[in-house]
């Protein structure tokens, strides 16, 4: 069994003692960021990333897989305890788990959150370990028009999935996709829209975007709202659920998973839509939908199954075509690149221990949550109790910090300071920047592609279309954008965007 | 202020077609080369004209769009968090770690609203000491800590 070689290969490397440390690091950090309220973990993932560029390419990237499941993860406890919705997957958990908790069932409701997380990780786990294999396989017919046409169809999930205007999502694309491009030209030499600075020679750094756009500028916005938080006691005697709730979670839990698992998959996928989607079918299904939105316990084990499912399958492409499926994902290609691992269907034969390393390290990392938070909760709920005045003085210099510490220059922390100051902008006009990050990422790659099927057929652009593979993912992107300008569609979208 | 545009579209909408000018400007000394032949200009342009070009319909869609006004702005956090770490970058060289830190989180602590100043020249102190033994001593990077 190929399987169970290349997870014992994973696991042999995940379970050295430096790569659980790190893993455990990455959960117990990711969890920590992810419970303070107004820190996503995208922006958690941003500020953390330059702390892991001096490990090794393995370490470095489990320690970020852990920060990311670890922060979805508090992202839940404060949906449940506080209503505030750490990030946009855990809006959905909002609804019935802050309910149990204002019933007095914060416990169970935190528990079976972290069940259902562990229960879909394990999923998942073995779900992309047994979709790498055909999907690399694939990716090996790929050719550059081929690479060129999925990039077009990921950016236009992630248009799709855009939580403002679609209009201004396309714009931002766009716009990433220029400024990516910023640097010297890769086939040419020549320097590029540099502006005669030594700094951008190689580029808009990929650090002090991030960090810029999520950072700052969420401070900033942040600090301008009013802090509310009415936080809610807990007990501890009452955590664990009992055999009738567990029970009528497990199914829940398993359609939610399994929704969560294609769903992830999809460009643009990920958690949130998992989420939002899962609890629409268990509302559907339910025997008793009126319980939905006034405490129903499958209310929260579903999405919360679904987001981590989703959250875990979106590695997929990012591992296997090396195109990453939402702004985390363009997070960890950026972190790949920065450790010199090109991304792509070469990573799983030319590094199998990264890439099984990693995989195995996913479900020990959902191990970890599972043993670390449910006895530590009491520690994460006091953590909420600190006031934001002092914390974020914190986050300001650890972005600092972060940024210079990636290539030791002042110049990054301008260009964190300038991007941090359009992220307000874009706030303010309604632009959301997670489809500005992936084109950031993907314009070197997709102008390259695009240049090089170019040349292939000798300038005639028909080539997108002549190959059949690269046809049908343009025909997907043109269905996507179809359905998104359809009236009933648009009305819908809007509707779940709001809830 | 109340406006009879939809400020943030068009604000947005001259941001896309500045940009898409700029841009424009600077790769116009790129030789564009041809479709099977792409120069380093080629795609920097084309970009940057459908940039321009799309944020000249939006803008023009929102004209008559209805009217919104641009949401108010908190200046105190966003100018206060801008100086922190414009302090960071002209400190840093020259100040070293510890200064740098404790100057940067005191700077950012007044842009809460309910900054208290006791408390937050506490924090600042003991986020110094913690950023240098953290980043220096624990991590090893290679900033200095003083200023001599």
């Amino acid at each position: 069994m190929d399987l169970f070689a290349n997870l014992a290969t994973g696991f042999a490397v995940a379970l050295t003692p430096a790569n659980i440390g790190f893993c455990f690091l990455g959960a117990l950090i990711g969890t920590l960021v992810g419970v303070l309220p107004g820190i996503a973990p995208i922006t958690t993932i941003a500020i953390l990333l330059p702390f892991t560029f001096s490990l090794p390419p393995a370490s470095s990237l489990i320690m970020l897989a852990g920060i990311f499941y670890g922060a979805q993860y508090g992202g839940s406890t404060t949906a449940i305890l506080v209503n505030v919705p750490g990030e946009s997957s855990a809006i959905v958990t909002c609804i019935d788990g802050h309910q149990m908790a204002k019933q007095g069932r914060a416990g169970p409701a935190l528990a079976i959150a972290a069940i259902s997380s562990f229960v879909a990780g394990t999923i998942a786990t073995i779900v992309i370990a047994t979709a790498s294999a055909p999907m690399s396989w694939l990716a090996l017919k790929f050719n550059a028009a081929e690479y060129f046409s999925l990039m077009v169809l990921g950016l236009t999930g992630a248009v799709v999935l855009a939580h403002g205007a679609p209009e201004k999502a396309v714009a931002m694309v766009l716009v990433g996709l220029l400024l990516g491009l910023v640097g010297i030209d890769v086939n040419t030499g020549a320097p590029r829209m540099t502006m005669d600075m030594a700094g951008l020679g190689d580029g808009i750094g990929f650090v002090p975007v991030a960090i810029g756009l999520f950072g700052i500028a969420e401070l900033a916005v942040t600090l301008g709202r009013p802090q509310e938080r009415h936080l809610l006691s807990l007990k501890y005697r009452d955590l664990w659920p009992s055999w009738a709730e567990l029970r009528a979670c497990a199914p829940a839990m398993l359609r939610g998973t399994a929704l969560g698992s294609v769903l992830g998959v999809l460009p643009g996928g990920g958690a949130a839509l998992s989420s939002f989607a899962a609890y629409a079918v268990e509302k559907k299904l339910s025997r008793s939908p009126e319980r939905f939105g006034r405490g129903a316990i499958e209310g929260v084990a579903a999405p919360e199954a679904a987001n981590n499912a989703g959250a875990q399958t979106s590695f997929i492409p990012l591992l296997t075509l090396g195109i990453p499926g939402n702004a985390i994902m363009a997070l960890m290609v950026g972190a790949m690149m920065i450790q010199g691992v090109q991304p792509g269907p070469q990573v799983m034969t030319a590094q199998p221990q990264l890439f099984w390393g990693v995989i195995a390290s996913m479900w020990l990392g959902n191990l970890m949550l599972i043993v670390l938070n449910l006895p530590l909760i009491g520690v994460w709920v006091s953590l909420l109790r600190v006031p934001y005045r002092l914390m974020f003085p914190m986050i300001v210099l650890f972005c600092c910090i972060g940024t210079y510490s990636v290539g030791n220059t002042v110049f990054d922390i301008w260009v964190m300071l300038l991007f941090g100051l359009l992220g307000v902008f874009f706030y303010k006009v309604g632009a959301e920047p997670a489809p500005f990050i992936l084109g950031f990422i993907l314009g070197p790659l997709m102008e390259e592609n695009f240049r090089r099927a170019m040349y292939l057929s000798r300038g005639d652009p028909m080539v997108f279309l002549e190959r059949p593979i690269s046809a049908i993912l343009l025909a997907m992107s043109l269905a996507l954008l179809v359905v998104l300008v359809l009236p009933a569609v648009k009305k819908k979208r809007e509707e779940v965007f709001k809830e | 202020m109340t406006s009879r545009l939809n400020v943030p579209d068009l604000a947005f909408a001259a941001f896309l077609v500045a940009l898409g000018a700029l841009a424009f400007a600077l790769a116009g000394e790129l030789s564009v080369g041809t479709a099977a032949a792409m120069g380093p200009g080629y795609v920097p342009r084309g970009l940057a004209l459908i940039i321009m070009i799309y944020g000249a319909v939006l803008g023009a869609r929102a004209a008559v769009a209805g009217r919104l006004d641009f949401p108010e702005t908190a200046w105190r956090p966003l100018l206060l968090i801008s100086a922190s770490v414009a302090l960071f970058a002209v400190l840093l060289p020259i100040a070293g770690l510890a200064i740098t830190s404790l100057v940067v989180v005191i700077c950012a602590g007044y842009a809460a609203y309910d900054v208290r100043l006791r408390e937050n020249a506490v924090l600042a102190v003991a986020l110094a000491i913690f950023a240098v033994l953290l980043f220096v001593t624990a991590l090893g990077l290679p900033i200095a800590v003083w200023p001599w």
